[in-house]
């Protein structure tokens, strides 16, 4: 035998050759190669982490802390409170003499904690309550799609504002109500995709094997709704970041002296006309990177896993 | 038909009362109302304040003469905070200004966001339909609260040319940028949807028929392409209009427009509860009911629908 041959009939190859075909044919391994030829997707992706490390790590390189106000500065913000590296203001002061670079590091922290909390859970809920409505039916499904309809059509700014001006302003609050303004999300398509699922041989395999009806659900049907849930997910983020902002941004958002990307940009654009710009760009360059990244990684997920866009 | 409308309005009624009574029965036994202040009130001048709102009776009293005074007289009571202005008045001033902007900025959103969307479906992958899908992109990313400043900041203060807020009386000036502010991404949503289904229509069988009778490429397209093209913008300014009623709380606050969001995140600041409550009811009146109307013109449009109700 040459050693091609040899080489050929070994068991090591066998075992290679096996790996890749399963490898190769795995839904989320072409999901990953899909995504990974999105360059933008990809880049956004290295974006997101950048401000996730800058959310986490940006206090310690802030000279200043976020409550802090600098005297020296006090009376002199127009003239001295921009950016300048030699007193530690890298992005200048705010109107009361905070820094500014602190402030946009906690503001980040609270809008991507809101986004990366909130949007997450909110989607699960609404898959959960999809999964149940299309696995079981009847009443149960008339109930949670009954109550659905109805809950989508409040109109959820005003929902949120309400909810703040009752329940107080901290950051479990926040989350709470985002999580109930936006459980919506994905309900539907999940109850579908369920509903389509449930009638397939290997649930009634499962079924036979005496399996309970939650497990199948979740062990089951679940990781092949993965993929709706995902890109729910990519959708539900920035706007939860963006409904955090906003709600921010009208005051009755996060208080004080804790901030957001949307307070900050409210606080900017009020103070604009003493022409202390740095106040509205930096907090705005930030909201608007966190957007385009996520928009991007959101479309690049949606090419990679939807099987109507597939080409 | 009837059926459906019946339905549909059974579901509001309870809908809404369910909220107002959560609503009232959470704004009264929230800690810190509208009367504490720092220095409290002596006893006997806090029950002639109570008294003077009625909010010495029992809450389940309170909130009938609430909703028996909303849906007989139309009436949401005083404001708390507020001395001299009744939650009516309010909305007596307000509701026109932010009716007169909304009105434009829809006019904006139809009047460019479907030309736009005709022009990069009709050139397809050009320079113009880059430009344009760009433009929808980016005014997904710049919500309202973002781009207003920016406006404010080139229209306003580097040029001169518009007031960064007020209003005015309602002189074009003062509506410009809160239309457009309120408008713009919804004007690129029409434009992308418009393109989209051009580009649908433009590909189906029957335009294949036109073209190979000979007619002329204007008559085709606006004959034949344009009418089913633009059935799904139609569908889709319904939750439009939903979504200004809403926005116009962000756009009252920035331009200062003397518009009812002001007084409703007023409200919320100041635990003006009758302001605040008085004032979401009536903003998801509103959605109700435009929603409502909505759904019937599309069942009233579109036959397969109706089928459906």
């Amino acid at each position: 035998m040459t050693d091609a041959k040899k080489r050929l009939n070994s068991q090591e190859f066998a075992q290679t050759v096996a790996e890749e075909m399963i490898v190769s044919r795995s839904f989320w391994a072409d999901a990953r190669r899909r995504f990974f030829g999105h360059r933008l997707a990809v880049f956004s992706i290295f974006m997101l982490l950048a401000l996730l490390l800058f959310a986490i790590f940006g206090h310690a390189f802030a000279q200043w802390s976020y409550e802090e106000i600098d005297w020296n500065l006090l009376g002199l913000i127009k003239t001295e409170g921009g950016p300048n590296w030699e007193n530690g203001h890298y992005f200048g002061v705010d109107e009361l003499g905070r820094d500014l670079f602190a402030r946009v590091v906690q503001g980040s922290r609270t809008s991507l904690m809101v986004g990366f909390v909130a949007g997450p859970l909110a989607v699960l809920l609404g898959a959960t309550l999809g999964a149940l409505a299309g696995y079981f039916g009847g009443r149960l499904d008339q109930f949670i799609v009954g109550f659905y309809t109805i809950w989508i059509s409040i109109p959820y700014i005003i929902f949120f504002v309400v909810w703040q001006a009752f329940f107080g302003r901290s950051l479990t609050q926040m989350i709470i109500v985002i999580i109930l303004v936006n459980w919506t999300a994905g309900l539907l398509i999940v109850r579908g995709q369920v509903m389509m699922l449930k009638n397939r041989e290997f649930v009634d395999a499962a079924r036979m094997l005496g399996m309970s009806d939650f497990a199948i659900i979740f062990k089951h049907l679940a990781p092949n709704i993965l993929w709706v849930i995902v890109i729910y997910t990519s959708i539900v983020i920035p706007e939860v970041i963006m409904a955090e902002s906003l709600v921010s941004f009208l005051g009755v958002g996060i208080q004080e002296p804790n901030t957001s990307w949307g307070a900050l940009i409210s606080e900017g654009a009020k103070t604009m006309t003493f022409g202390t710009l740095w106040q509205l760009g930096y907090p705005a360059a930030f909201f608007v990177i966190a957007q385009v990244s996520l928009y991007y990684i959101g479309d690049g997920l949606r090419d990679a896993l939807d099987p109507k866009d597939r080409r | 038909m009837f059926n459906y409308t019946l339905r549909r309005i059974l579901t509001v009624v309870p809908t809404l009362l369910v909220l107002i009574i959560f609503s009232f029965y959470l704004m009264r036994l929230a800690p810190g109302g509208p009367f504490t202040s720092e220095k409290p009130l002596p006893p006997a001048v806090m029950q002639n304040v109570l008294e003077r709102y009625g909010m010495d009776q029992p809450l389940y009293v309170q909130l009938w003469t609430y909703i028996k005074n909303i849906v007989f007289h139309f009436d949401f009571g005083p404001s708390f905070a507020q001395k001299d202005r009744t939650v009516n008045d309010v909305i007596a001033q307000g509701f026109p200004v932010t009716l007169t902007y909304g009105f434009w900025s829809a006019i904006f959103v139809l009047v460019l966001g479907i030309p736009l969307g005709i022009v990069a479906a009709l050139r397809h992958n050009s320079f113009w339909d880059y430009t344009m899908t760009g433009l929808a992109i980016f005014s997904q990313i710049f919500p309202n609260f973002v781009l207003a400043p920016i406006l404010v900041l080139l229209f306003t203060l580097s040029w001169g040319l518009l007031p960064g807020g007020g209003w005015n009386g309602g002189q074009w000036e003062y509506i410009v940028m809160p239309a457009i502010a309120l408008g713009t991404s919804y004007m690129a949503g029409v434009a992308r949807l418009t393109r989209g289904s051009l580009l649908e229509v433009l590909n189906a069988p029957f335009i294949l028929t036109a073209r190979s009778k000979g007619l002329p490429e204007r008559t085709i397209i606006w004959r034949h392409a344009l009418k089913p093209a633009l059935l799904p913008t139609l569908t889709y300014m319904g939750p439009v209009f939903v979504y200004m009623i809403t926005g116009s709380v962000f756009i009252d606050v920035f331009f200062s427009t003397g518009g009812i969001g002001q007084d409703f995140i007023d409200g919320a600041y100041s635990r003006d509860y009758a302001m605040l409550l008085g004032l979401a009811v009536l903003y998801s009146l509103l959605t109700f009911t435009l929603n409502l109307l909505l759904d019937l013109m599309y069942a009233w449009i579109d036959p397969k629908v109706r089928s459906n109700l």
